[in-house]
């Protein structure tokens, strides 16, 4: 039985350039395993915290602290451990060595969220080697699932809110091919409708808007919301995926949301806003609901302020049977909250960020919560991502039925859909593909 | 055959003794685990298994990854693709079938990895890597490659010489280095691309590329740092002149904002250097890629605009004046395709003033021929090495060694498409080529191989060596 012989972290750098952290784990059989971590750009309040430096170096953002509290107080405290325990290894990192809490639980404070879960990964990883199984199947058996799942890849195609330059207030809209039989034909879709899109948008917009944001979508000068939905539609129809692709949004109505008077500025990116377009949440309720009706929405992730539970209930009361309301900064992967939103009926989906709770272990606590309340999971990267492709086996693992990793651009997304493919190729005749059961795809374990 | 006779036959009873021995000395926690591990190393690998599959490069379009299979480990690779291919370089091979993957599938070649160069290569020493590209190129018979694909054929070449750097348990860029015969590792320094233009992002400038290369650097960490701390000042620089819209990268993950002119955009990258604090320690490097708006022997700088005003035809002359002009400008240290691949003559010209270097890639296309075409001509005096130009790793050494025994830089370069696998960074630091163009330290393609640089430089230690100032050597 190989044990941890050596925990060896360095700064590398993410998909945009800012510093992350990478950790090789070497076991004593020789081999090592290798995990960095993802870094969001519109971080929650709630969230664990992330460890930077400070000062001027790479603009503040250096993580050479995270690193050393690897280096000198993560790795000599795990030497000859056992790689396959990873809850003990979880919770000695989490309650002993970092041991700091609030009201919200874990916050990971001393050392760093990206330094533990850094190592929680790469002990994961090491984990299945040792056991001589896929991570995925390794992640299945940590978690007590049986049933192992493709997700349905949601596609960032079209970027707005914190995430473009352009005046879009939603975040994201993606594209789900739902209606695909395999993940491999899911991929073809995607791919397909992304470069229909891109013809599409280069010949209304002009080609600057061909350029790509953070995670490979496009951002067109669109003037509207609706705007958005008309473009993923043409392009569907185009591709000749009609039915077959459907719709999800991110609103990520937090960035536009005013406390003062409890009101969503739709026209928060504009430079001299005079605050005319600002509605109340039934307002925004309601454009929800109009946008469901004339268009093959599926999905619809943040949809209010990470406070506003209120309205988070009526509009999941209201359409969540037919669409998934997916809660990520309102949840943001930690459990108590998703205790809260469970019992309060807030949503009815939890998108599941590693680096938002820190560790392996809380991961799956937080989505075995979700299952066994009949909600759905959608695996999600961050903004700042690497090559590390974690998050592909942990969405099969977990049969989370839904990855939410950008655009079929850029390769640090497309790391995630490529591992993917591998899973597909390598279960052979005994995968399954998600598809329209994307929400609820196996018993909850 | 008797219990002795099979012992003696295999010299079962030494190797085990040997093998006991080793955990003995070693005093060794696990000694069943450490002679396993010692018996596996003993046992000469080949090539068991070849298995391919269809994954997706950065821009999502189809590209072929293999999984090599020695006893040692599986060792995987996945090839670029660029934009401009041209009559010169290896021919990849793709599906063309418009309705699947709008025709850039490589089912063909993922095919031709499973059968043909499988059943060619299955047994062989995955060490002997000359051997393996020589096997590759017999089977396909064609000149560039074009039968079984040019795409298949290196995916294979880079995967056996990684398995070949596993057999002998030496890193990557020391297997590398070896097969070229003598070379010092060297950590390139790393030319960023910063703002992306032409046929690359979408955008009116003409020019396909402006680099900086932090010459001044001490150590390659430093570079990267120097590097990212300039991008993001200059994501700064052009939000507050152009508005977050301008902010989008194109495929090698520069900035394109919408402007037209050279000058304009260089000042936009001297104004970001400045607010670093590196002014000398930072060059600027172009990639002109003037071949894609060159027409009849006119060059028109407004190729990318709708809106074309017909004033921005530049003459051969005109355009060395601009050249000349921007170099006593700014501190252009390197231009890359200033001209025309067929207009010998400028290149020439330009060569021969000595005002920077002069780097060959559509020009050369990392072909022998051109290259010594441009040797005897003193056409340039840098190659543009792109690997899926050349086709396999034996090739690639080998024009590098050309380049090399001419006294020319070599520029280890990137495709627009590509994937996470670093097999470049270690090209780069095993031939010691000088420069490593990937892309801006943006988009996780570009930026792995950078980190695999960081990886290695750590890896080396007090051994390592950056090229800094003698980055055209």
């Amino acid at each position: 039985m190989a044990t941890i012989k050596a925990v060896k972290a360095r700064q590398i750098f993410d998909s945009r350039g800012n510093p992350t952290v990478e950790v090789d784990v070497i076991l004593s059989d020789g081999t090592f395993h290798r995990a960095a971590v993802p870094s969001g750009a519109s971080t929650g309040v709630y969230e664990a915290l992330e460890l930077r430096d400070g000062g001027s170096d790479y603009l503040g953002k250096g993580v050479l602290k995270a690193v050393e509290n690897v280096n000198s107080i993560i790795a000599p405290a795990l030497l000859g451990k056992d790689p396959t325990k990873q809850t003990e290894i979880d919770n000695f990192m989490v309650q002993q060595l970092d041991g700091t809490v609030n009201e919200w639980g874990w916050c990971k404070q001393k050392l760093g969220a990206n330094a533990i879960l850094a190592v929680s990964l790469a002990v994961c990883k090491a984990g299945a080697a040792v056991k001589k199984i896929p991570l995925y199947k390794h992640i299945a058996n940590l978690a007590g699932n049986k049933t192992l799942v493709l997700p349905v890849p949601s596609f960032n195609v079209i970027n707005g809110g914190s995430h473009a330059g352009n005046k879009l207030a939603m975040q994201e809209f993606m594209i789900l091919p739902v209606g695909a039989s395999s993940f491999k034909e899911a991929m073809k879709m995607g791919v397909e409708v992304y470069h229909h899109l891109k013809a599409v948008i280069k010949k209304k917009y002009g080609q600057d808007a061909t350029n790509v944001g953070d995670e490979g979508g496009f951002a067109p000068n669109i003037q509207e919301n609706k705007e958005g939905l008309e473009l993923l539609k043409t392009a569907i129809a185009k591709a000749g995926y009609t039915g077959k692709v459907v719709i999800g949004m991110d609103v990520a109505a937090s960035e536009f949301y005013d406390n003062k008077d409890k009101t969503y500025d739709l026209n928060f990116k504009e430079e001299n806003n005079d605050g005319s377009q600002k509605i109340s949440g039934d307002s925004l309720k309601n454009v929800y609901k109009s946008y469901v009706t004339d268009y093959p929405i599926v999905s619809i992730e943040d949809p209010f302020d990470q406070d506003d539970w209120e309205h988070y209930a009526k509009l999941t009361a209201e359409v969540g049977q037919q669409v998934q309301i997916v809660g990520d900064d309102l949840l943001v992967t930690n459990p108590k909250r998703v205790e809260k939103a469970i019992k309060e009926k807030a949503c009815n989906a939890l998108l599941l960020k590693v680096n938002q709770i820190g560790s392996v272990t809380e991961s799956i606590e937080a989505v075995r919560m979700s299952k066994q309340a009949g909600w759905g999971v959608m695996a999600s990267h961050r903004s700042g991502e690497t090559e590390d492709t974690f998050i592909a086996d942990l969405s099969v693992g977990l049969a989370t039925g839904q990855i939410k990793t950008g655009a079929p651009c850029r390769s640090e997304r497309l790391a995630k859909y490529n591992q993917l493919l591998r899973i597909e190729e390598e279960l052979g005749s005994a995968a399954v593909y998600a598809g329209a059961k994307f929400r609820a795809p196996v018993e909850p374990y | 055959m008797s219990v002795q006779d099979y012992l003696d036959k295999h010299m079962l009873s030494r190797k085990l003794e040997d093998a006991v021995n080793a955990a003995v000395r070693a005093k060794t926690s696990d000694p069943v685990l450490f002679i396993s591990n010692h018996m596996r190393k003993a046992v000469q690998s080949v090539i068991t298994k070849i298995k391919a599959r269809q994954i997706l490069d950065s821009r999502g379009i189809p590209t072929v990854e293999v999984d090599l299979h020695t006893n040692k480990g599986v060792f995987r690779a996945s090839v670029p693709s660029g934009n401009s291919t041209s009559m010169y370089e290896a021919v990849e091979l793709r599906d063309g079938d418009k309705g699947v993957y709008l025709g850039n599938g490589v089912a063909k070649a993922v095919k031709n990895i499973n059968d043909k160069i499988s059943e060619a290569l299955i047994g062989m020493d995955p060490t002997l890597q000359s051997q393996i590209d020589q096997a590759m190129i017999d089977l396909d018979k064609t000149e560039k490659k074009g039968e079984l694909g040019a795409n298949a054929i290196l995916a294979v070449s880079i995967a056996a010489c990684k398995a070949g750097a596993a057999e002998k348990e030496v890193p990557l860029y020391k297997h590398i280095a070896d097969l070229s015969g003598k070379t010092s590792p060297t950590l390139p320094v790393p030319a960023f691309t910063v703002i992306s233009g032409g046929k690359h992002a979408g955008s009116n400038l003409a020019i396909q590329e402006i680099m900086i290369l932090p010459i001044g650097a001490s150590k390659f960490e430093e570079a990267l740092r120097m590097g990212t701390e300039t991008y993001h000042h200059l994501k700064a620089v052009i939000t507050e002149k152009y508005g977050a819209h301008n902010c989008n990268v194109g495929e090698d993950g520069g900035f394109a904002p919408n402007i037209s002119s050279f000058r304009e955009a260089l000042d936009l990258v001297k104004e970001a250097i400045s607010r670093t604090g590196y002014n000398e320690k930072i060059k600027i490097a172009l990639d002109v890629a003037a071949t894609n708006f060159c027409i009849g022997k006119r060059y028109d700088l407004d190729f990318q605009s709708p809106q074309k005003s017909g004033q921005n035809f530049k003459s051969a002359e005109d355009m060395i004046e601009l050249f000349k002009e921007l170099c006593s400008e700014y501190p252009i240290v390197s231009i890359e395709d200033p001209f025309d691949r067929e207009d010998w003559e400028h290149i020439k010209h330009i060569s021969s003033l000595g005002i920077c270097q002069v780097v060959g890639d559509d020009l050369l296309m990392s072909n022998a021929k051109r290259i010594e075409r441009a040797i005897t001509e003193s056409a340039c005096n840098a190659l543009l090495l792109k690997v899926n130009q050349v086709g396999t790793v034996t090739e690639v050494i080998e024009v590098v060694k050309l380049a090399k025994e001419a006294h020319w830089g070599v520029v280890t370069s990137h495709r627009c498409g590509e994937t996470i696998d670093s097999f470049i960074a270690d090209l780069s630091v095993g031939l010691a080529s000088g420069v490593i163009k990937a892309g801006a330290p943006c988009r996780g393609e570009r930026l792995e191989k950078y980190n695999q640089l960081l990886r290695i430089e750590e890896e080396l230690g007090d051994q390592a060596v950056y090229a800094s100032e003698d980055w055209r050597q």
